[in-house]
């Protein structure tokens, strides 16, 4: 079990329509939003971390939001196979080997 | 009951959230959130995983990390962490997790043919000992080679550096922050001196103009980028400008964004100069008192090997550039010489000699680049006017020139990756200072790094094959002699020839000249460019390459030894982020079976030697130096003696282990409990990431990069200081008197930098007068031409490549690619193209392409939608996507000042597969 607490930013005229579709998204809750700053705080629940990622991606996807933010994320061990950072996380370390690779 | 038990962790979760982002908690929330967390240990750390240093809490339960937040009392971040951030309490427990050492055996031996079988480390040592005294014995100090990390802690990489200089007397030491951040550095050292920023981030919140040249903030730096979003959406006037080479997320939120041709980012800055003139614009009294005009040679080449030897027979054209170029049009112009003239690249063995020149002569040298001129060379999206595009380029110089205006410049790979990566990064802060807008709170260039310590370990410590601690380098002698008073050992022990740079260490080892080879948190074979001649040269030649790694990644697999590494949290640290501010951590959890910290594997590895395998007199073809003998270093060994070492001391003694550090002891009360898995295994009763600081500390003292005491990092209000510390009181802006310490009383800005500060002088066409003129306390403003680029898309190959780092592609999600099946029938990979580009070749979306270069080709899946908008004339595809090994693909061209790969531009052709 993944459960993260999220912060997003969006203009504040768009404030009610993103709390919308933020509800629209499986295991996103919102909590609690201010109009005037333009943020809204959801937590996103998800089997594992790798569903946590694409869940954090459809939130920052979603039309109007300017930027969505962790704050805090809890785990309970879910027994997921993480085999490295996925790639499109921009890192140097723990990728696994292309195909492209093997024919060497 | 589950169910009840998730509620309760969510309102707690939020709580914490709503607290972070300035909202109300209720009390019922804030009382789940206080007894969810009762049974956990909260500790600070800094995220492991990008350059911007955000502060985290890692609550740890019986062993492991249960749960990771943003620190609310982070400066950087205030709570907040990017995606990314849910990596920092899971990468340690990856099923494929490396765990014990791994070497290529046959029958019991090892064998380069062999595979990889499990050892203990006693047999792992034993191999890399002995390949390490044959290689040494045969060629030398030159022979063996470290690529290093910026993402290496600070201690890490000064144990290191220091093992590879004084002790192996080798400088082949390099990082791979040379692919990320040399530009950047060799552009400090040469405008001001020194290197690293003098502004910090709160130059967000204090400015009201940022322009960003190549940075893809939105998804590179996202934390950063949240700080500007809140700027601009809560300040009318703010303006944000995205100037890049293709559509991006970054433009969502920009004002002005201008789309420009790969190298074009030269012209563009001249045109911004040559308008800051004839407004009558420049700042003079800022510009008199504190600034110098200079330039240096245009024909510098391209930074590849000067012979062709080694290169594919398709290869040879480009890698002819090396030698010669013929002008075209724009070259001609903006140099000021004749379409078609042939111009001999007489300069590749000293790129960065540079000179003074009058303001007239600099004057000269922007007259060529005219808005007609500019907008026409740089107009990068075909789809786009002439008109709107020069309206762009007027509104862009307008906004630096508003005298009413602050504005601050940010870049990273975009300068960097450059073919011209160092006059790039020197134009930006030409057009900086000739406004005076520099070094002040809201205005200034700044230049941000991808790696968590880029700045903390490769620069500071100074991991490069030319640098030493703090600034120093090693051709200078009497930054050696600082060095060796330092590190008390015997003058002349550091070998005075600079060593070879991170993409010189793969060509040695394809011609043979490097033949043992570390490697430690970094992945070469992945991720430098032109990868099929890499990894031939590991894989076919005759050599020994040891990789300290946590997950079995492409350098893993080409190694012949693979050491399982301690990841970030299971070891203590530090990191040193863009805006100078150094961080610490302590140990959160134990590393998993067998694996250990590289700071341990360099100590166990030095205990292996004694001071007469290397203090005696070695060749080194090449070195010349003053008080050398050519090709040879000195015998210290006599003078050793009378410091009171012994022949027969180890490296480890001599080098690390000294009486001084000795005293350092573990345990030690800042670790409020927590463990030291290295200082426990060493078992000798210290504390050597304290030790080492110490060390190092009076490497900056007194020079313009104090450091704090280690225990004042750990203290728990700190988060992290800013560079110099002097009398306990970080610095926010250096050069400016109101922050900085080291100015002088009453100069109000001075750039103090001591390097380069005596140069020849002369005009645009060369020296007229060699004799060294000073001008310290100031900067140069440099004049550097537009250059193109080395390969440029032609009949054979007929469209542009770019690459980098982070893309958002969420249809190829992460859980489907790690389905192997799924994989194998569509590789998750995908190349960005424009529709109409497709449509030219007969393909659609999804489909299969080769994507060639003369260097190599792989397949990859074509993408014509999503958040990128390619222009016509240029794909994009993403670096670290373990379905396309698209480094077969790239060009490994380098800026040839500083030596860093330009992974942005090279000729590639596509075609249905
Ligand atoms: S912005 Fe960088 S330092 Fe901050 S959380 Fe993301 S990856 Fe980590």
């Amino acid at each position: 079990m993944n459960i993260s607490g999220i912060s997003v930013s969006t203009r504040p005229e768009w404030v009610e329509s993103v709390a919308q579709s933020l509800s629209a998204i499986k295991g996103v809750e919102v909590h609690a939003a201010d109009v005037r700053a333009g943020k809204l705080v959801v937590t996103l629940e998800a089997p594992t971390v790798s569903a946590e990622v694409e869940g954090f991606k459809r939130i920052r996807a979603l039309p109007h939001v300017v930027a969505a933010d962790l704050v805090q994320h809890y785990f309970e061990e879910d027994g997921e196979i993480i085999h490295a950072i996925p790639d499109d996380l921009d890192t140097l370390e723990g990728v696994s080997v292309p195909d492209a690779l093997k024919d060497h | 009951m589950q169910l009840s038990r998730r509620e309760f962790i969510k309102s707690s979760i939020a709580a914490s959230t709503a607290g972070v982002v300035g909202l109300p908690v209720s009390r019922l929330a804030a009382a789940a959130a206080a007894e969810l967390e009762k049974d956990w240990k909260w500790d600070k750390a800094v995220c492991r995983f990008c350059g911007t240093g955000c502060g985290i809490q890692i609550a740890t339960h019986q062993g492991r990390i249960v749960a990771t937040k943003g620190d609310p009392d982070a400066p950087v971040n205030r709570g907040l962490n990017c995606i990314k951030g849910y990596f920092n309490g899971k990468i340690m427990y990856g099923k494929d997790r490396l765990t014990q050492p791994l070497m290529r055996l046959k029958d019991g031996k090892f064998d380069k043919k062999g595979q990889f079988v499990p050892v203990t480390w006693e047999q792992a040592f034993d191999e890399m000992e002995r390949q390490f005294r044959k290689t040494y014995a045969a060629q030398g100090p030159n022979g063996v080679a470290m690529f290093g990390s910026g993402q290496w802690t600070i201690h890490e990489g000064y144990a290191m550096n220091k093992l590879f200089k004084a002790g192996f007397r080798s400088n082949n030491l390099d990082p791979n922050a040379r692919n990320c951040m040399a530009s950047a550095v060799a552009a400090f050292y040469s405008v001001f001196g020194t290197d690293e920023p003098a502004g910090n981030y709160d130059d967000i919140e204090y400015t009201d103009t940022m322009v960003l040249w190549g940075a893809n903030m939105a998804e590179m730096h996202p934390i950063l980028w949240s700080r500007i979003t809140d700027r601009r959406l809560a300040h009318a006037n703010c303006r944000v400008v995205n100037l890049t080479t293709f559509r991006n997320m970054s433009s969502d939120i920009a004002d002005l964004e201008i789309v420009f041709k790969p190298n074009t980012d030269l012209a563009i800055q001249n045109y911004i100069a040559r308008e800051i003139i004839a407004r009558d614009a420049v700042n003079k009294p800022f510009v008199e008192k504190n600034c110098v005009f200079a330039t240096g040679p245009y024909d510098i080449g391209y930074g590849m090997r000067a012979t062709d030897k080694y290169a594919y027979p398709a290869e040879k054209d480009t890698q002819a550039k090396e030698v010669k170029v013929k002008l075209d049009k724009w070259e001609a112009i903006a140099q000021r010489r004749k379409e078609g003239d042939v111009v001999e690249q007489k300069n590749t063995a000293d790129p960065a000699r540079h000179w003074m020149i009058s303001f007239e002569d600099f004057k000269q040298g922007v007259e060529p680049y005219t808005l007609d001129f500019v907008a026409e060379l740089a107009k990068g999206d075909p789809d786009e006017s002439l008109d709107i595009f020069k309206n762009k380029l007027r509104q862009l110089a307008d906004l630096y020139i508003d005298p009413k205006r602050k504005v601050v410049s940010f870049w990273t790979m975009g300068f960097n990756q450059h073919q011209r990566g160092t006059w790039v990064n020197e134009q930006c802060y030409m057009n900086h200072l000739l406004l005076g807008k520099q070094s002040m709170p809201g205005n200034g260039a700044f230049s941000l790094t991808g790696q968590p310590s880029a700045c903390g370990t490769a620069r500071e410590v100074g991991t490069f094959s030319h640098r030493l601690p703090a600034d120093r380098l090693i051709p200078n002698p009497q930054h050696r002699a600082e060095t060796e008073g330092y590190w008390k050992i015997p003058a002349k022990t550091l070998n005075p020839k600079v060593g070879s740079f991170y993409a010189k260490i793969l060509r040695d080892l394809e011609d043979g000249s490097v033949k043992w080879a570390w490697v430690q948190v970094n992945n070469p074979w992945h991720t430098h460019p032109n990868a099929n001649h890499w990894i031939r040269a590991a894989r076919e030649q005759d050599n020994f390459i040891i990789v300290s790694e946590a997950y079995p990644g492409i350098s893993a697999k080409v190694a012949d030894l693979i050491l399982p590494s301690a990841m970030i949290y299971e070891k203590w640290g530090g990191y040193g982020n863009a805006e100078r501010r150094t961080q610490q951590w302590r140990q959160q959890v134990p590393p998993p079976g067998q694996a250990r910290g590289d700071l341990w594997q360099t100590l166990e590895f030095a205990k292996r030697f004694k001071l007469k395998d290397f203090w005696g007199a070695q060749k080194v073809p090449g070195l010349k130096a003053d008080g050398f003998a050519d090709n040879t270093l000195p015998d210290v060994m006599a003078d050793a003696q009378k410091l009171g070492y012994s022949p027969e001391d180890s490296l480890y003694k001599a080098l690390f282990a000294t009486p001084e550090n000795l005293k350092v002891k573990w345990p030690d009360a800042v670790a409020k409990g927590h463990d030291n898995h290295i200082a426990t295994l060493l078992g000798d009763g210290w504390f050597p990431e304290k030790a080492f600081w110490i060390e190092y500390q009076q490497f900056g003292k007194g020079k313009g990069k104090d450091l704090a005491d280690f225990d004042v990092y750990h203290a728990d209000k700190v988060r992290g200081l800013k560079w110099p510390v002097v009398n306990g009181k970080e610095v926010a802006w250096r050069f400016n008197e109101q922050y900085d310490p080291y100015v002088t009383k009453g100069a109000g800005i001075e750039f103090y930098g001591k390097l380069f500060k005596a140069i020849p002088t002369g005009n645009l066409d060369g020296v007229t007068d060699p004799a060294p003129k000073s001008l310290a306390g100031k900067a140069k403003i440099f004049f550097r031409p537009y250059a193109a680029p080395a390969e440029q898309p032609d009949a054979s190959y007929n469209l542009w490549l770019c690459t980098g780092r982070v893309l958002e592609h969420w249809h190829s999600g992460t859980m489907t690619r790690r389905v192997p099946e799924l994989h194998r029938a569509v590789p998750a990979a995908v190349m960005w193209i424009h529709p109409t580009d497709a449509e030219a070749r007969g393909l659609k979306r999804n489909d299969l392409v080769w994507i060639e270069s003369r260097r190599g080709k792989v397949k990859v899946r074509v993408e014509t939608g999503g958040r990128n908008k390619m222009v016509k004339g240029t794909v994009y595809v993403p670096f670290f996507d373990e379905g396309v090994f698209i480094n077969r693909v790239t060009l490994d061209t380098t800026c040839p000042i500083s030596k860093e790969s330009d992974y942005k531009k090279c000729a590639v052709k596509v075609y249905k597969a």
